[in-house]
């Protein structure tokens, strides 16, 4: 595909890394030359100097036969404008990243009358991903499939839990309605068969639904209450966008901003939350709202540095629940081997979404692609697909398919119920699944079967 | 200060009330009475105000001289409307006739007469129409009706426009108060209808309208409401509330903005005040009634009457049990709605005040928190805020020095203290010896000027007629 992107920012530059891996031709705009010069030094992509909505620039792009436009600068009016001019001069799909909570109300008109096809908003999506994680607080990471009816949650296993040292075919018949999608041993994933034993210190990624996976954990003695006080450092956009989710859930949230402008503007648009002026990591200040009483707590300041910094603070502090925003991928593996295990890193987020749109634009062969994750920021994804009647193989039991290595059929949803395949399942039209793939993008659904792989 | 364009101000707005002198002249001619002392009047009112209008002046109002001009312009009002009550007879001295065309002007109701029977049509006609331009604004109909006069009526408009913060309907300021009279006009169309139909005389329909929609509160019967049938009682209540909501309210929804006009938290504080109280006092009073309906009539009446700053009556209420009286003293601190014709403190003043005090409070528990203060869910500015505050010293200190003054005259402290509060609150009559049945007759010349001082203070909202007061006003730099 021919794939324009406007804005080698740090979403910009990543995407345009991750998609010219995929085989794709890309073009990237920018209006710094700081930013074009490490583009065309660290990727293999076309790059050109200048506005990027300006009609001439786009032209030059090769706007007109384009398949695709990725609008990802950091103003949100220069992205819209970018969809729009890229849609006349002939763009088949534009994507634009809008963000500013002003707009976010009336985006659905906004997308009508500017004509974009998909709008991503990083921070909100970064917000509903920490709010999965505060409803499952002893997981790590949680991702949602079929509009929340499954999900994959990943936890890390400890000295004390039973499953230790015994292989999983033990387990067998013991966990109803869960499956052990993957697991993560000393930095390498891999997908674990009945062989596999569970050490401490593992991460195991389980598929499930809410209520299957909530027994489990509790069956492990890991299930925690549910989070009712949260105490949020930073008042960015993700920490608006969050404490937006939260509140109607009855959760109460405490927010520690170091603007003072910036604190009434929250107050304004979130009137249920405490707003607190004061630096997040001041320990003063933190003890005096006592902050140890609160559920869990959620840095999410500008700088990574002290958000890891805080939450690690908050970690030894005893807080039950701790997720911390973290925008470089590196230091986000340093955090973890230190013990910090919910990191967010809204880059990844977005670069997510959008692989996914990419991957379902390209798919004509069947199957849509609806969700698309990276488990623990690994090679291992995890994608949801729709069946439809030319989907191949359809009607025989999974135990006669000509599955291929490092394949792995997590779930499926099967007029409105889930099952957790075994050998017998049957795929039929209009299911939907979940695919594990492990080392190798999966962009259609026939290529997990040796037959059909293009 | 530009005294040059003052004056032009002043002689365009003494115009307008000469205008406005020739309704009632009018209504004696067509009743033969003597229309002298309204032509008496006429004469230097027209001969001042064209001089002063003639006033060439190219400069501009800024704030200081907008709130200057306006509290100036009331006080010069007020002095030549006193003059037909003067030259008819009937009253005993200037003070009084200034009394009671303060009382007019600013909707306050308080009235020295005791025989108002006794007095000609066209002087009560004068002596109630006042109150009608007095609640909506007398520059505001001069902004309104006369060619402008530059370009920065808002400065004058937002002294004379009662509420915390001023808002405005349109982008431009005199078509903002044309619409404000077109509600203003239809109100007062609507009620004189309602009237007739109700079997008031056609007279009395026009007068009581003209001081009830702007919850004024001057009847031309000593009896006030009790005169009239219960329809029309209800009627009075209905307006009365009306008069007390934000005109801005209609407008939206008259323009088909209604969900946007109902969520005002204003109004849901004015209504659910009016019908908690009404119940209380219902409550309190149902022993001394036979018929519950008329209890229930009194109670609401009293409450909408009280709460709007009109201060009609269908009873008396000095007989209540002292619960039900301190609700309506209460209640005369409340007023209705900014915006509106009604006056005293204002439902979003003490909103405001309320929501800035428990802010206060969550401080203490959580020190840096940072809550701005909303109404109407948008956010209020730390400086209205302040202005609030200083609103409520004010008043209290007002309050306080008026019910000093009138204490001297020997009065008991009810007496003293409603009258003050009546009158700083354009509520008009209190309790005790100025309540229902009595007047403001037999108080000392130093503290009818003391109260005139304090119904223009109050129906000004404080600040202008304090700022004349204050040194840094009239200072050159």
């Amino acid at each position: 595909m021919k794939i324009l992107i406007v804005g080698a920012g740090k979403v910009g530059a990543t995407l345009a890394s991750f998609l010219s891996q995929e085989d794709h031709d890309i073009t990237v705009i920018d209006n710094n030359d700081a930013a074009i010069h490490r583009a065309s030094d660290t990727l293999d992509v076309m790059c050109i100097k200048g506005p990027g909505a300006a009609p001439s620039i786009l032209r030059e792009a090769g706007a007109e036969e384009a398949d695709l436009l990725l609008a990802t600068t950091n103003m949100d009016e220069v992205n819209m404008l970018c969809a729009l001019t890229a849609k006349r001069l002939g763009t088949k799909h534009t994507i634009a990243r809008i963000r500013d909570v002003a707009y976010t109300e009336d985006l659905a008109s906004l997308r009508k009358d500017l004509n974009i096809d998909t709008v991503i908003n990083p921070e909100y999506s970064t917000a509903l991903e920490i709010s999965r994680l505060l409803r499952f607080p002893a997981a790590a990471n949680v991702e949602t499939f079929f509009r929340g009816k499954v999900e994959i949650i990943g936890i890390k296993i400890h000295e004390e839990d039973p499953i230790v040292g015994h292989p999983l075919s033990d387990l067998f018949g013991k966990t109803k309605g869960i499956l052990f999608t993957a697991a993560e041993r000393a930095g390498e994933v891999i997908i674990p068969h009945g062989s596999f034993v569970p050490q401490e210190g593992d991460k195991l990624f389980i598929t499930g639904t809410p209520q299957d996976l909530s027994a489990y954990l509790r069956s492990l003695g890991r299930d925690l209450p549910k989070v009712n006080t949260v105490f949020i450092v930073g008042g960015s956009r993700i920490a608006h966008y969050l404490t937006k989710i939260l509140l109607p859930m009855g959760v109460r949230v405490t927010l520690v901003e170091s603007s003072e402008k910036h604190c009434r503007l929250l107050s304004e648009s979130l009137p249920g939350a405490l707003i607190l002026h004061g630096d997040g990591t001041d320990h003063e200040l933190l003890a005096s709202e006592h902050f140890t009483n609160n559920d869990a707590f959620i840095a999410l300041t500008g700088r990574d540095e002290d958000n890891l910094i805080s939450a690690m603070y908050a970690q030894q502090q005893g807080l039950r629940k701790v997720v911390a925003k973290c925008s470089h991928e590196n230091y986000a593996s340093v955090v973890r081997a230190a013990g910090l295990d919910s990191i967010v890193t809204p880059k990844l987020v977005t670069v997510e979404r959008i692989l996914r749109l990419v991957r379902g634009l390209q798919d004509k062969s069947g199957s849509v692609m609806t969700a698309l994750y990276r488990i623990a920021d690994t090679d291992v994804e995890a994608a949801e697909f729709i069946l439809r009647d030319i989907t191949p193989h359809l009607g025989e039991p999974l135990m006669n398919l000509p599955l291929r290595k490092g394949f792995l059929i997590a779930a499926l949803l099967h007029e409105e119920k889930v099952i957790i395949p075994s050998g017998q399942t049957i795929l039929s039209a209009g299911d939907r699944v979940i695919v594990i793939s492990h080392g190798q993008s999966l962009l259609a659904f026939k290529d997990i079967f040796e037959d059909t792989k293009s | 200060m530009n005294y040059k364009l003052m004056l032009r101000m002043m002689g365009r707005t003494l115009l307008v009330e000469a205008l406005l002198l020739l309704l009632p002249l009018l209504v004696a001619f067509i009743y033969r009475e003597d229309p002298r002392p309204f032509l008496y009047t006429l004469l230097p009112l027209a001969l001042v105000g064209f001089a002063c209008s003639r006033v060439k002046t190219k400069a501009e109002f800024f704030s200081r001289e907008g709130f200057v001009v306006v509290a100036l312009i009331w006080v010069i009002l007020s002095l030549f409307g006193a003059l037909p009550f003067w030259f008819c007879g009937y009253f005993e001295s200037f003070t009084d006739c200034f009394f009671e065309v303060v009382s007019g002007f600013t909707t306050s109701g308080a009235t020295i007469l005791s025989d108002i029977e006794r007095l000609p049509r066209g002087i009560l006609f004068w002596r109630s129409f006042t109150s009608w331009v007095g609640g909506m604004g007398v520059l505001l109909f001069t902004l309104a009706f006369l060619p402008k006069v530059g370009g920065r009526a808002q400065v004058l408009v937002r002294a004379e426009t009662p509420g915390p913060v001023a808002t405005k309907l349109v982008p431009k300021t005199v078509q903002s108060a044309k619409i404000l009279y077109e509600i203003y006009f239809a109100l007062t169309v609507l009620e004189i209808m309602a009237f007739s139909a109700a079997g008031m005389p056609l007279y009395d329909a026009v007068v009581t309208t003209f001081a009830s929609v702007c919850t004024g509160g001057f009847c031309i019967t000593s009896a006030s409401f009790a005169a009239y049938n219960t329809t029309c009682q209800v009627i009075a209540i209905v307006f009365m509330i009306l008069g007390s909501v934000n005109f801005a309210v209609f407008f939206l929804l008259l323009t088909g903005r209604g969900k946007q006009a109902l969520k005002s938290d204003e109004l849901h504080f004015f209504l659910g005040a009016v019908g908690v109280c009404s119940l209380l006092v219902f409550v309190n009073i149902l022993p001394l009634y036979d018929s519950v309906g008329v209890a229930f009539k009194d109670a609401v009446f009293q409450v909408a009457s009280i709460i709007s700053t009109s201060g009609f009556c269908t009873t008396d209420y000095n007989l209540w049990p002292p619960f039900a009286q301190t609700v309506l003293v209460i209640l005369m601190f409340v007023g209705g709605c900014s915006g509106s014709t009604s006056c005293s403190i204002k439902c979003g003043r003490i909103l405001l005040a309320f929501r800035t005090s428990t802010r206060t409070l969550l401080r203490f528990s959580h020190p840096r928190a940072v809550k701005v203060v909303k109404l109407d869910g948008k956010a209020v500015e730390e400086e209205t805020l302040n202005t609030v505050f200083a609103f409520f010293i004010l008043f209290f200190l007002l309050l306080g020095a008026g019910s000093l003054v009138v204490s001297l005259d020997g009065y008991s402290l009810t007496t003293s203290f409603t009258a003050s509060l009546g009158c700083l609150s354009n509520v008009g009559p209190g309790l005790d010896g100025v309540g229902p049945v009595g007047n403001f007759s037999g108080l000392s010349h130093l503290s009818k000027w003391f109260l005139s001082a304090l119904m223009l203070v109050g129906r000004l909202e404080l600040f202008p007629i304090l700022l004349l007061l204050h040194p840094t006003t009239w200072s050159r730099a």
